[in-house]
């Protein structure tokens, strides 16, 4: 096994907490258990005390079958606001909506942005390109409706976290190559970029920490199948397998040090400097996999926290 | 944190969370956090502002479940001072089912953090003065009959790790102690008398009290040497004398020729099984029906595994060379201890 640096203090302590709910090695049989313990809680509890309100929507996903997608925005302003269209995480099989989206309602809240979060269908039962291609008829919904939205066409970000980080880099590839909705920004937390697992990192975590190699494979092989890890896996399902970056949106990618991802994003972020992307990139010392969701108020995550608020305050700022 | 909590609750309505809470704090002492972070965790479990007041230096912290800073503000009426020191959960309304062991937890780390327990023995909760062998051992028989383990009566020590599942858990003495693999889950058992059902767990053979230092670090090897296999617990007995040795040996990439060699062999798919049948059987032939596999594979394998450790693995001392290595790479590898298992549904 790969030499790997400490956790945290204060993460590993969250760990213990933390395991119970997210066991670090979660295999295909576990996807049923995942799916109730990382469901998000009711959504009047995350948003009670909250200036933030949600209205459910019922567009067309790919191949023009009905998914709901929320749209939150803070009633207090009004005018045409930025607008991200977020992916939210659970490695492509597990999660809902609103999973880990208590940092997003900040946003909402403290930055008055209208986030458009899609119920994007899961794999294995819906595999690849059905997860991001529901998320991307939602960011052409977004920019078409923008204006019944209050949303500014012009201030348009894709966002996510883990495996809604990988849906969200291949938006970005997919606006470009298709010419779809002008993107200003990506938002790539700790995101699930490549399939191969052959990187340094992917196999330095072994049953500890969140996400392991074992759960990663799990839900790669749930999105692509036999073609996992394979010759024929596009780009847009496996951003790390694009060849060209070049023309992309300005990107902000964060990652620990201590999880399987740190590699595919540091490369990531080295494609996209090379191809004369502006790309921000911050690796967290002793951080592990989404530790802004399951620990925020740990001292590593506030300092996640401000720095990711000045890059949308930054991007998107009147 | 606390939402986190719940959903265990949820989850798994049985299992005590509590000690997920000590765990935690035990690993915020052992990174030696300040006092902000220290209060950040007890919030964020309880889902309500955490407070300290210390008089001499004078220091008054309060600290909101997402981290941040609250203005400082005086202790609510009827908490408890100890020593100068005060900490507290600013809850409206009734208190959460974890909000005293939070408190406590909060106020033993903090004093430890101020300097007021790190040397004081009688800071260190007994279970893990008992089972320090570096403490004098007329303290650690005070920390027994604080706890209530007779000294004429031998006990075996039972180690579990947090996340074990439990299915018998008699009323014995019991703690969370740290160690160089985590907090464990210690349980001191007297003789012939309580079955402990805890998957996965290890046993020590029984002991005399001033002994159970010894006992834990055995109980610990057999631990983490736990397999499938062996039911429940992994019992000392399975190793006899050689567990003796194992605890004493290091782990680490490096620390043995031979364990190194082994790595080359465990990379082959059947490298596993193979090494496992050699140890357990008397012959070639016994060793290829164990790992299900013909006696000429087996045969060629044998000559790929002593290529590869440069000795016969079944001849003269080889055999127990083979033995010890197999043993200290399962230690190496062994994932018993950072393998949160599943509450599986």
């Amino acid at each position: 096994m790969a030499a790997r640096p400490r956790f945290d203090p204060e993460l590993r302590a969250g760990l213990a907490v933390v395991g119970g709910v997210f066991p670090p090695t979660i295999t295909p049989e576990l996807i049923p258990f995942m799916r109730r313990s990382y469901a998000s809680p009711p959504l009047e509890e995350s948003l009670a005390g909250r200036s933030v309100v949600s209205e459910d929507v019922t567009v067309e996903g790919h191949g023009g079958t009905p998914i709901t997608v929320s749209v939150l925005r803070d009633p207090r302003r009004s005018g045409p606001r930025p607008g991200v269209l977020y992916a939210h995480s659970g490695g492509m099989v597990f999660g809902d909506r609103f999973s880990g989206l208590d940092m997003v309602f900040d946003w909402v809240e403290r930055l008055g942005l209208v986030v458009v979060t899609p119920e994007y269908r899961l794999a294995p039962e819906h595999p690849d390109p059905v997860p991001r291609e529901d998320c991307y008829a939602a960011l052409v919904w977004m920019a078409q409706q923008a204006e019944q939205l209050g949303v500014r066409p012009d201030r348009l970000v894709v966002g996510g976290a883990s495996a809604g980080g990988g849906l969200a880099a291949g938006l970005a590839l997919a606006a470009r190559d298709r010419g779809g909705p002008a993107l200003v920004g990506q938002l790539l937390d700790c995101p699930m970029l490549d399939d191969r697992g052959l990187t340094p990192s992917t196999r330095a975590f072994d049953g500890v920490g969140v996400w392991d190699r074992t759960s990663n494979e799990t839900g790669w092989r749930a999105l692509l199948g036999d073609a996992v890890g394979g010759p024929d896996v596009p780009p847009l399902a496996a951003p790390a397998r694009a060849s060209d970056l070049r023309g992309l949106p300005p990107a902000f990618l964060s990652v620990g040090e201590a999880e399987i991802f740190r590699d595919e994003a540091v490369a990531y972020a080295s494609g996209l400097w090379a191809a004369g992307v502006d790309a921000e990139l911050h690796v967290w010392p002793g951080g592990f996999h989404a530790f802004d969701i399951f620990a925020p108020h740990t001292a590593l995550a506030r300092s996640l926290v401000a720095v990711r608020t000045a890059w949308l305050e930054r991007l998107l700022e009147d | 944190m606390q939402e986190l909590l719940g959903r265990l609750t949820a989850l798994d309505p049985d299992a005590s969370h509590g000690l997920r809470v000590i765990a935690c704090f035990d690993e915020l002492v052992l990174g030696n956090v300040g006092t902000r972070a220290l209060l950040s965790a007890a919030a964020a479990l309880a889902g309500c502002p955490a407070g300290f007041q210390q008089d001499h230096p004078p220091l008054q912290v309060r600290v909101a479940g997402t981290g941040d800073l609250l203005p400082p503000a005086p202790p609510p009426a009827g908490v408890e001072r100890v020593d100068g020191q005060v900490s507290w959960l600013d809850r409206d309304g009734p208190p959460g089912p974890h909000d005293a062991i939070i408190v406590e937890r909060l106020a033993l780390a903090l004093r430890i953090r101020h300097g007021r327990g790190r040397a004081a023995l009688a800071d260190r909760r007994h279970m893990a003065v008992l089972l320090d062998a570096t403490v004098p051992v007329t303290a650690r028989r005070e920390a027994a009959s604080a706890l209530g383990v007779r000294g004429e009566r031998r006990s075996c020590v039972v180690v579990a790790p947090l996340f074990a599942r439990w299915t018998a858990h008699p009323v014995v003495p019991e703690d969370v102690v740290p160690s160089p693999h985590g907090p464990l889950h210690v349980l001191v058992v007297p003789e012939g008398v309580e079955v402990v059902g805890a998957s996965p767990s290890g046993t020590s053979a029984p002991t005399a009290v001033d002994d159970l230092p010894r006992a834990l670090r055995t109980a610990t090897t057999a631990l983490r040497l736990w397999d499938e296999g062996c039911g429940s617990t992994s019992h000392v007995d399975r190793f006899g004398g050689l567990v003796e040795l194992l605890v004493d040996l290091p782990d680490e990439p490096g620390s043995s020729g031979d364990v190194d060699r082994l790595e080359a062999v465990v990379a082959h798919g059947w490298g596993a099984t193979t090494l496992e049948a050699l140890v357990q059987a008397a012959s070639v032939r016994q060793a290829a029906r164990l790992a299900g596999v013909h006696h000429k594979t087996m045969t060629a394998r044998v000559e790929e595994v002593t290529a590869a450790l440069g000795f016969d693995p079944l001849a003269g001392y080889g055999r127990a060379r083979l033995g010890v290595a197999w043993l200290r790479w399962r230690l190496r590898h062994s994932r018993v201890l950072d393998l949160p298992a599943p509450h599986r549904p």
